[in-house]
């Protein structure tokens, strides 16, 4: 008992402290370059490298998805907190995934996806906007900082994104979601409910550390939260181009098309 | 979420709601919904390094060439009639050699339905400049980026002098490459493909495609848009088409989201002849 207690109680603070100091993990002393306009500066071409995009949880490989950690920090055991009825549900997203993954058809990734896709961002910012770019399908977000309050009645497949600067951090409140967008290639699923908080900090001068929280209440049976590292294309010529997924699917057939 | 459906603008033009939208040149002022007297329009914005600042939300203000480049008197099931924004040559035609007039043609008579915007890629330079719903500018440093509500398209205007990249790299939106003579901003835009068009009527270009866009604006709510066209396998000559874009006055207007691929349903309103589905009669 003492034990499963200290195990427990254990966990919970090196969780909390691990939570607590992770945006200096990689150096106390770094401070993020600042723009004109006094905002860290987040401009640049980025990318993860990870295996997110095949799953959010440790995995095994297969086809088209390598092994790979678990981006997630919380809960400690790397694992989405899914109801019991949800994760049925998502076994069965993940044994119908080439039919059933949205991407596969060329949808809008939706958030957190966009953000660690095998396809690089571009991040821009003027001092109202921080566009966000990815070279999947021309995805945009356009993160507004000025403007608080979300749509009251609206749903989205990329959501709607209100940001502000906390320090250098920037925080990303996302909601008006859609539930037609996945998390990952592996089935891992949301509702309508979702919201997602995300935080974007320099780290390391090549570093961008993504955090994103995740709660819905329909789905999960508590917030959990994703952390990776971004990095910054040094390459002098570094842009994005164009990976414009629908038009490199087989026409369709036009009996096809239902008049 | 704003999903474009040709239907929906015809209708809505044929009851006279887009037709009453015939701004005045150099008057400022664009979207202006209730009848309100818009603000007036002042001296152009500059930034910090004395530029113009042409920041925020900008729509054409022919909304017809979104249908046809020419003038295009008489109006056809899914093009009405409407002015042209061809200014050169005078005589407001696309200056086609022989065999690319006879593929228009043949295009607007029996292929409609391939107009790459009815299946949701990318518009392309210039379409994607009068493409209905309008677009923001920013200016962060480096760069001028291009953010469309159509299609969640982006361009990113490159100012730093680099040239454009191999031309084995081939883009629906092009390479697109700016500097600034003055208050006019050059955009010189390379590396597209020959998979758009340049409106609904059936005016095509090959690979070889080369746009050079001049921006200029003439006060704090009008910039005039200009766009030569080089393409020496499908025209006799340069040719180029100008028009203004007008400043969105709406308070608190934001880009929404328009998801086309997910819900696409044009393909299912062009007839048979047009390349479209069979119908049951």
């Amino acid at each position: 008992m003492i034990r499963w207690a200290a195990r427990v109680f254990g966990c919970a603070l090196i969780c909390l402290l691990m939570q607590r100091s992770a945006p200096a993990q990689s150096s106390a002393a770094y401070k993020a370059p600042h723009n004109g306009y006094g905002q860290p500066d987040l401009q640049g071409v980025w990318e993860a490298r990870n295996t997110a995009a095949g799953s959010l949880e440790a995995h095994t490989a297969s086809l088209g998805i390598r092994a790979g950690r678990s981006v997630i920090v919380d809960p400690a055991d790397g694992k989405i907190p899914y109801q019991p009825s949800a994760l049925a549900k998502r076994d069965d997203n993940d044994k119908h995934r080439a039919q059933a993954d949205p991407l596969n058809k060329c949808y809008s990734p939706g958030v957190p996806r966009m953000m660690y896709l095998p396809f690089p961002l571009q991040i821009f910012q003027t001092p109202g906007y921080v566009a966000i770019t990815s070279e999947f399908a021309h995805t945009t977000r356009i993160v507004y900082l000025e403007r608080k309050s979300h749509y009251a009645d609206a749903e989205f497949w990329m959501g709607d994104s209100r940001g502000h600067w906390d320090g250098d951090t920037l925080v990303v409140d996302v909601a008006d979601f859609n539930a037609q967008t996945w998390l990952d290639a592996s089935g891992d699923y949301h509702s309508e409910g979702l919201r997602v908080v995300e935080r974007f900090t320099r780290t390391a001068p090549d570093v961008l550390t993504y955090e994103a929280t995740i709660t819905d209440p329909k789905v999960y049976t508590k917030p959990w939260t994703i952390r990776m590292p971004l990095y910054l294309d040094r390459s002098p010529d570094a842009q994005i181009f164009e990976y414009e997924c629908a038009a490199y699917l087989p026409p369709p057939k036009v009996d096809e098309v239902k008049p | 979420m704003r999903k474009w459906n040709y239907l929906l603008v015809l209708a809505a033009a044929a009851g006279g709601f887009l037709v009453s939208v015939s701004p005045v040149p150099g008057q400022g002022g664009a979207r202006n919904a209730k009848g309100k007297d818009a603000p007036k329009a002042g001296p152009v914005k500059r930034l910090r390094d004395g530029k113009p600042d042409i920041q925020g939300f900008w729509e054409t203000r022919n909304f017809f060439s979104a249908f046809d480049l020419e003038a295009h008197d008489k109006a056809t099931f899914e093009v009405p009639a409407g002015k042209g924004v061809v200014v050169d040559p005078p005589d407001g035609k696309i200056p086609y050699q022989a065999w690319a007039l006879k593929k228009k043609e043949e295009l607007v008579n029996s292929h409609l339905a391939d107009d790459p915007q009815a299946h949701c890629f990318l518009s392309g330079v210039p379409r994607q400049m009068y493409t209905p719903f309008g677009f923001q500018i920013m200016q962060p440093a480096g760069n001028i980026t291009l953010l469309f509500e159509a299609f969640h398209a982006f361009r990113v205007i490159h100012l730093d002098g680099k040239p454009h990249p191999d031309e084995n790299i081939r883009l629906f939106e092009g390479d697109s490459r700016g500097h600034w003579e003055g208050d006019t901003l050059v955009v010189d835009v390379a590396n597209q493909n020959d998979r758009t068009w340049f409106d609904m009527a059936g005016n095509f270009h090959s690979e070889d495609i080369h746009v050079v866009e001049r921006y200029t604006p003439v006060d704090s709510n009008t910039i005039k848009y200009e766009a030569a066209i080089t393409d020496p396998k499908v025209f006799t000559r340069p040719w180029k088409i100008a028009f203004e874009l007008g400043r969105n006055l709406e308070a608190d207007y934001e880009n929404l989201e328009y998801a086309c691929v997910e819900g696409e349903q044009d393909l299912q309103h062009y007839t048979e002849s047009q390349g479209g589905a069979k119908k049951d009669k």
